[in-house]
């Protein structure tokens, strides 16, 4: 009892007397990164890791920020909101980022949100789309990603188009499915459609023949989707079984089409996807050259094409973190947070300026991105007749 | 009438998958008492080999499936003679979290070596459905359902009649008995788990095409297989079949008509209905197991 | 000698956020507290009984939510909530003890394997109640108003602290005082040999309702705490991931002994932040991984006995 005593003691009082081990660089900036580098949606978050690094490699050989280096601290939420929190306060505690771009689920962000006011270090959202990030009175956050409501506003204009008479949803069964789901049911129900079933699918599930069944024996002619691209393969591979024959839009972002042509093949056919990012048509971005030099670095480094319509996010919440690192003058926390109001940046999906959102007074900060539609013709991406002009 | 069809005829299919995952591992839990958690990870090793002779190797989709079940079978047997049998008679929990420690070890593995993208698998099958009727369904899961419903016949013939199989049965029952009688024991212990995990790869191999890979997608398929071999009763191979068409269809009728949020939450509910009226298992002869 | 070290230890537990001067650290060891109470819990059923609950995250869940949604929907106080946290899942844990009336062993663990997914559903699905995926964000700190004196906040880690370390004591010596009463006689007894305790009157269905009673408040005790720390409660404490953490902290640390749970929370909290910060986030799970089957391999027993073992032999 003694000796286990004496152990627990010593392994007690060497880990945890520890001081701070904060390997120095002489000069470096740090800007924090946190995102689900393992788990089910390891592809999507190493996919805005990705692009955050060509960022910072283009920041750094333009001379960096502030004359110095910038770096990366990447750390893993595991898609467990308590890792996101921890991950958060490793990087502010022992790391002293000014900033940090994270966490890409939305009750990550969500989770690490309260460390942001309790150390005082602002964050760059790049992926989240549940509204009450940017409504909880949060003076740290700042977004660059559309929340739902903003993403169905961006289909209004084609809504007419569409000639949507009743429309069914499918979505993944998390914050981001079921908001998608309400957000776009309200957009419908304003302009005169009607909502037919509403169904969810686990986020882990392989097997959505229930769900399309359900939906194949309503009346509707259109079907929403809203989930990750490997989920909707299966959704389209599952709808081509049983011969769902109607419109299929996505949302969301993350379908990723020419992952969809490849894996789904024929059941792609036809539909339609909600994206920021075109990477087949780089000029028809904003910034046609920014675009595309993206476009060429990411398939010069070997990253595979289908990641691109993630990727970019990562770009360009470090591109936001940087500008505001040299807005501020110095990485300080709170005066990179005073900058990011300040911030007026072309991003690749387009310009990035921060409006107030949320409660007075602890306003958080939203961009407002640009929205694009796509559609699988012919094996192929192709911009819809309607959609044709930027 | 239609909307019910096609879904006894999804659940169906949905339950042969089922049925798949647990015929491995009503082997290793029923006769060998391991808890093995690692079990979704021979799962999709399976499925990634017969990956890689597809797309390494450009073997034929039908060669494929005898390779990754060798793989698998291989794994097991590497993984039963270096972990498990050192341990041999330490507690069961303890062999249960080797076994985790494995689950975790093989799936970052995994995500480490194939990367978190998800892949697909070109299969020789037409993309378009046949029709029956008013139902309609993929070649690919019909092929599926009849493999499935072969190995599973095989494996019970197997255990039930072969030599082999007699001397495994005599191991889990009676260990000095059956060392007495000149079994190797082992030998047996090596090829029962190199049985239950090339079964599992078998799935793997058999499923990925169905759906994707990806390192994550081991994780349900243990826990679905869990469910059905206990619903089928330990050691039970057509248990298990039976046990695993139970669950899909029960599932799909929950999905279909209570709602698809709960889905998983039906299958539960009739686990814990059965056991508590048949606590051995749907079909095995009632036996006293509080 | 050994009241020296005993004391010793306490001494510097008691002391630590006076000299872990570095925040991240005593959140570590915040959680680590947690996962303690979680894991002497769970060792409860699993060390002193023999039945295996893989749903115990289930009852940390119900815990964390039972409070969340009493002290942000109804704006309860948080100790009523820590209150409520430990009843309904003890609640639960008593349903589940009588379901398994007719179950042992592998029927036991998928009937708690059920229990887990249920709730879990329940807490995805239900937005009524729970918000579903989104959340409840705004868990109020833990106060102490006592009446006539300032209130005092836990919200700043070091007081959190003192609370978790009180509450990890207060575990342990209940499970001390249950092993050393008649019950813990039973339930052992129990373990050992059913049919024989049986035959000697021992009512095995009653002690194992009771180790699951008091199991599960301890756990939803643990979710408590879990959610006035973080704050932020949502359906992810469902994971099955917190049920295999906290068997992997019973079982390596050392099932069946009071001190391997609390030894294997601290191990298994501490692990994966040092493999944060020692190596790539490739490779950390892939260590953790092959560090817990080696363990495991050297130490079937657990830490706490097989050191015991060694040290008693020497």
């Amino acid at each position: 009892m003694t000796r286990v005593c004496t152990v627990a003691l010593l392994l007690f009082l060497a880990i945890f007397a520890a001081g701070p081990v904060s390997a120095q660089q002489a000069e470096a900036i740090k800007i924090g990164v946190i995102q689900p580098l393992s788990g089910p949606v390891a592809a999507s978050g190493n996919y805005v890791r990705m692009g955050a690094e060509i960022a910072r490699d283009w920041i750094n050989s333009r001379g960096g920020v502030l004359g110095r280096q910038v770096q990366l601290l990447i750390e893993d939420n595991k898609s467990d909101p308590k890792e996101a929190a921890t991950a958060a306060e490793k990087l502010i505690v022992r790391d002293k980022v000014p900033v940090i771009m994270g966490a890409w689920g939305s009750s990550m962000t969500l989770a690490a949100m309260p460390k942001l006011e309790e150390y005082g270090v602002p964050m760059v959202v790049e992926t989240s789309s549940a509204a009450s990030i940017t409504k909880r009175g949060n003076p740290w956050v700042f977004r660059i990603s559309p929340p739902s409501e903003m993403e169905a506003l961006g289909l209004e204009k084609y809504l007419k188009n569409f000639g949507i008479k009743q429309a069914d949803f499918l979505a993944v069964n998390t914050d981001w499915g079921r908001g998608a789901a309400s957000a776009f049911g309200d957009l419908l129900k304003r302009s005169g459609a009607s909502v037919g079933a509403t169904e969810f699918m686990d986020q882990a599930a392989t097997d959505m023949n229930a769900q399309i069944t359900k939906i194949k024996a309503g009346s509707g002619d259109t079907l929403f989707v809203t989930t990750s691209v490997e989920q909707i393969t299966l959704v389209l591979k599952q709808a081509q079984d049983q011969r769902l024959s109607r419109k299929v839009i996505t949302t969301g972002g993350s379908s990723s089409p020419s992952q969809l042509i490849k894996q789904a093949g024929p059941a792609a056919e036809g539909t339609y996807h909600i994206l920021f990012f075109l990477p087949w048509f780089p000029e028809a971005m904003p910034d046609g050259k920014l675009a595309k030099a993206f476009v060429d670095e990411w398939t010069k480094r070997g990253h595979p094409f289908e990641g691109l319509t993630e990727g970019f996010r990562g770009h360009d919440g470090i591109l936001t973190a940087a500008e505001a690192i040299k807005l501020a003058g110095k990485p300080d926390p709170k005066a990179v947070r005073e900058a990011l109001w300040n911030v007026n940046v072309m991003g690749v999906n387009g310009p990035i300026k921060f409006e107030k959102d949320g409660p007075a007074g602890k306003e958080s900060g939203q961009s407002k991105p640009s929205i694009f539609i796509v559609q699988i013709k012919d094996g192929k991406i192709a911009l819809p007749a309607f959609a044709a002009k930027k | 009438m239609d909307q019910l069809l096609q879904h006894l005829l999804n659940g169906l299919l949905l339950g042969a998958t089922y049925s798949l995952l647990g015929i491995g591992l009503t082997l290793v839990f029923g006769l060998m008492n391991v808890v093995n958690f690692a079990h979704g990870e021979f799962y999709t090793l399976g499925a990634y080999a017969a990956f890689a002779a597809l797309v390494g190797l450009s073997v034929s989709f039908f060669l494929a499936i005898p390779l990754a079940i060798v793989v698998g079978a291989a794994a097991g047997a590497l993984c039963e003679r270096c972990l498990l049998r050192p341990l041999r008679g330490e507690s069961i929990d303890t062999i249960m979290l080797v076994m985790i420690g494995l689950w975790i070890a093989m799936q970052n593995a995994e995500l480490l070596g194939w990367g978190g993208v998800a892949k697909s698998v070109l299969t020789p099958f037409p993309a378009q459905p046949v029709v029956l009727g008013r139902v309609s369904v993929s070649p690919l899961r019909i092929f599926v359902f009849v493999v499935s419903g072969l190995l599973i016949l095989a494996a019970h013939l197997l255990l039930a009649r072969t030599k082999l199989g007699r001397a495994m049965r005599a191991t889990f029952q009676d260990r000095e008995t059956a060392a007495l009688m000149g079994v190797s024991i082992e030998r047996i212990h090596t090829i029962t788990f190199a049985f239950g995990a090339g079964l599992a790869a078998a799935a793997g191999a058999l499923l990925g095409p169905v759906f994707l890979l990806y390192p994550s997608m081991g994780d349900l398929a243990a826990l679905k297989a869990f469910s059905v071999v206990i619903l089928g009763g330990l050691g039970n191979f057509v248990g298990a079949a039976l046990g695993g068409l139970v669950l899909g269809v029960a599932e799909e009728m929950g999905a279909g008509y209570v709602s698809s949020g709960y889905r998983d939450a039906v299958g539960f509910i009739i686990i814990v209905g059965v056991l508590l009226l048949r606590p051995s298992g749907l079909f095995v002869r009632a036996e006293r197991v509080g | 000698m050994r009241w020296l070290a005993l004391g010793a230890l306490l001494a510097v537990t008691a002391t630590a956020p006076a000299w872990v001067w570095n925040p991240y650290h005593l959140h570590t060891l915040i959680m680590a507290g947690i996962f303690a109470v979680l894991a002497l819990s769970l060792n409860l059923l699993l060390g002193y009984t023999g039945q295996l609950s893989l749903g115990h995250a289930g009852f940390f869940g119900i815990g964390a939510y039972a409070t969340g949604l009493l002290t942000v929907k109804l704006e309860w106080s948080p100790w009523l909530g820590l209150a409520a946290a430990t009843a309904l899942p003890a609640a639960a844990g008593w349903v589940i003890g009588r379901l398994a009336l007719k179950l042992r062993g592998a029927y036991f663990v998928l009937l708690t394997i059920s229990f887990g997914g249920v709730t879990s559903l329940v807490s995805v699905n239900w937005m009524d109640l729970t918000n579903g995926p989104l959340g409840l964000p705004g868990v109020p700190p833990v106060e102490i108003a006592l009446p006539g004196l300032p209130v005092v906040s836990l919200r700043s880690k070091g007081a959190y602290y003192y609370l978790v370390l009180v509450a990890v004591v207060a575990a342990y010596l209940l499970c001390l005082a249950l092993i050393r009463s008649r019950i813990g006689r039973a339930l052992i007894a129990l373990r050992e040999n059913e049919t024989l305790a049986e035959s000697v009157g021992i009512n095995g269905t009653h002690y194992l309702v009771l180790a699951a009673l008091i199991s599960a408040g301890m756990a939803g005790f643990a979710g408590g705490l879990y959610a006035h720390y973080t704050r932020f409660v949502s359906p992810e404490v469902f994971l099955f991931g917190y049920t295999v953490t906290m068997l992997i902290m019973v079982v390596a640390g050392g099932k069946g002994t009071l001190a391997g749970p609390i030894v294997g929370a601290v191990i298994f909290t501490v692990l994966p932040e040092a493999l944060r910060a020692l190596t790539s986030w490739q490779w950390q799970m892939l260590v953790y991984g092959i560090v817990l089957i080696a363990v495991l391999f050297f130490m079937p027993r657990g830490i706490v006995p097989t050191l015991h073992e060694r040290w008693r032999r020497t």
